[in-house]
């Protein structure tokens, strides 16, 4: 999962480095608009809906978080 | 009574001898006081209305409490309560808003109460987090009233959240001699940007914008200009008014400027100007669109008919769309804000929609985005963005504004920019060239702080410098400041928010 969310991601938001960080929104490297992009991926790639509490630091930091949230909320 | 009046000075002064006298325990009651008291200053009669607002949070903050207290997965009871109270603030604060479009005899009778954007958006946010189950309800009202009321933030915010502000105003805070100094400074730097730069401008921008039908284009592209600068200046000062006073108290309000014209684009420029109204907008309005189900159903119904790219349009489309209309309305009712709001939500939908296009189009041109000169270029377009936004508010009238930009594009005398005739709209010779010494101290000003903070290098500096700094300081103010009839200055542009 995590390397299919890392391909997906590094295809759509070339600019950033998503493995270079494991505190991609508190380092300031995810913006709101980056991270409503990557929630529009995820979502349209998955089929899933991401609630808004799954919106915190811990889930977007690093695409291990990311890829834990997508499992989760898949198998919902 | 606004932040520029020998009478605030007098509460502000009364407030803090007693805050530091009283037993620490008691010291959130004298902010209470001072704040009621700055309430009751302003006109008794809002004084209810306020405290209407912050009863029905509390009140209904504690239902939704009391709710979780019994069983903490009754979240519809919790909503019911939230969106109950939700309804009545917002719907007090759209009534009093369109009082202008109510005949005279009925807007006349209508009292505004100072700050109530500000107030409601902070109330409304509590009450949202409650619900969120972010922090417990607050149970003493006088407590949550003076986070609704208290004054430094009260007349143009910043938007305070509660979780951030009320354990700051419930715990008492001792006098400490270096935070009274900072406190003082950054109000130092406040008067100078509002009484030196700003209504210095403002006497140009008065002029020119008052009468803009016989102007012509190069003088209302220079006022535009001053106007952007001005209501910088303006609003930022009032800020650090704000946080000066709040940090002798030893309270730091949220900051709500970071050097907003450095931004290389418009949605980073919102996310550097009134940054507590973005971060309002964006927590309660921006992400639950984002999240919610109905939009991950419209999601995946687009790419199934129309690819993922379509999808990603549709992301940046609506939730953007809602929050710039909304952000134009919470300005003002006027036609003019609503197009003001579609200005810039169309900005930043356009570029993120078309980024790929943009990129491509920055390769094929061979443009160095990494370069200095682009990043200027960049700061220059956003500058421009915002006096063209300016312009559109100003005078408050789409048609004015329409005029005004066929006079800058169809009547435009470049002559008059080196000749004589900018100086014959209220500032003279020497008050126009002071303006643009003054951008230069503004700019300078602003690198400095980017570099780290301004008020702990000078306070380094040893003492016969750093007082030179103050003096110099306090001189230009006094000499160089603007001074209306019984010295009081112009009134600040945001409290009419």
């Amino acid at each position: 999962m995590e390397e299919k969310i890392y391909e997906l991601l590094s295809e759509e938001f070339p600019a950033i480095d998503f493995k270079g960080s494991d505190t991609l929104v508190d380092d300031g490297i995810l913006d709101s608009l980056t991270i409503t992009g990557i929630i529009a991926t995820l979502t349209m790639e998955f089929g899933i809906t991401i609630p808004y509490e799954e919106i915190i630091e811990e889930n977007f930091n690093s695409i291990a978080g990311l890829a834990k949230m997508v499992e989760k909320l898949s198998n919902k | 009574m606004t932040f520029i009046s020998v009478e605030f000075y007098l509460l502000l002064a009364i407030v803090a001898a007693v805050y530091f006298i009283v037993p620490l325990k008691f010291r959130w009651f004298i902010l209470l006081l001072g704040s009621l008291a700055f309430y009751v200053f302003q006109g008794i009669e809002m004084l209810p209305l306020m405290l209407l607002s912050s009863f029905v949070g509390w009140l209904f903050g504690l239902c939704m409490g009391k709710v979780y207290e019994r069983d903490p997965k009754q979240k519809k009871k919790a909503k019911l309560f939230s969106g109950i109270a939700i309804v009545f603030l917002i719907g007090m604060l759209a009534f009093v808003k369109s009082s202008r479009y109510m005949p005279e005899s009925v807007a006349s009778k209508i009292i505004v109460p100072i700050g109530i954007s500000y107030y409601t958006f902070s109330i409304v946010s509590y009450l949202i987090d409650v619900y969120r189950r972010k922090y417990q309800a607050e149970p003493n009202f006088l407590k949550f009233t003076l986070f609704t009321a208290y004054f430094p933030k009260v007349l143009q915010g910043p938007i305070a959240r509660y979780d951030k502000l009320m354990p700051q105003l419930a715990e008492g805070h001792k006098f400490e001699y270096g935070r009274f100094c900072f406190g003082l400074q950054l109000m130092l730097w406040g008067f100078f940007k509002k009484l030196v730069i700003a209504d210095r401008l403002s006497i140009f921008t008065n002029t020119v914008f008052l009468d803009a039908a016989n102007m012509s284009g190069s003088v209302i592209l220079v006022a535009a200009i001053f106007a952007t600068l001005e209501l910088y200046c303006d609003f930022s000062a009032c800020m650090d008014l704000a946080s000066g006073m709040s940090q002798i108290f030893g309270i730091e309000l949220e900051q709500n400027f970071d050097h907003p014209f450095f931004s290389k684009s418009a949605a980073e420029f919102w996310r550097r100007w009134h940054i507590t109204l973005g971060a309002w907008f964006k927590d309660y309005v921006y992400m639950p669109i984002v999240t919610s189900p109905r939009m991950a159903k419209l999601l995946q119904m687009v790419k199934k008919h129309f690819g993922t790219r379509c999808g990603k349009s549709v992301m940046a489309f609506v939730p953007l769309s809602v929050v710039w209309v909304l952000t134009g309305v919470w300005h003002g009712t006027g036609r003019a804000y609503v197009v003001w709001g579609i200005y810039w939500g169309a900005m930043i939908i356009i570029s993120q929609i078309f980024a790929p296009e943009i990129k491509k189009l920055n390769a094929f041109l061979h443009i160095n985005v990494e370069s200095e000169s682009w990043k200027i270029f960049q700061m220059v377009r956003t500058f421009a963005l915002f006096s063209i936004g300016r312009m559109i508010t100003i005078p408050n009238s789409l048609s004015t504004t329409a005029l005004m930009f066929r006079k800058i594009f169809l009547d435009f005398r470049p002559w008059q920019l080196v000749d004589e005739s900018l100086y014959t709209f209220g500032l003279d010779r020497k008050n126009f060239l002071l303006a643009l010494f003054l951008f230069f101290i503004l700019w300078s000003v602003s690198m400095l702080q980017e570099k780290g903070s301004l008020r702990l290098r000078i306070s380094e500096y040893n003492v016969v410098f750093r007082w030179m700094i103050y003096y110099i300081a306090i001189i230009a103010i006094i000499v160089l400041g603007i001074y209306g009839p019984g010295y009081d200055a112009s009134s600040f542009v945001y409290i009419g928010y």
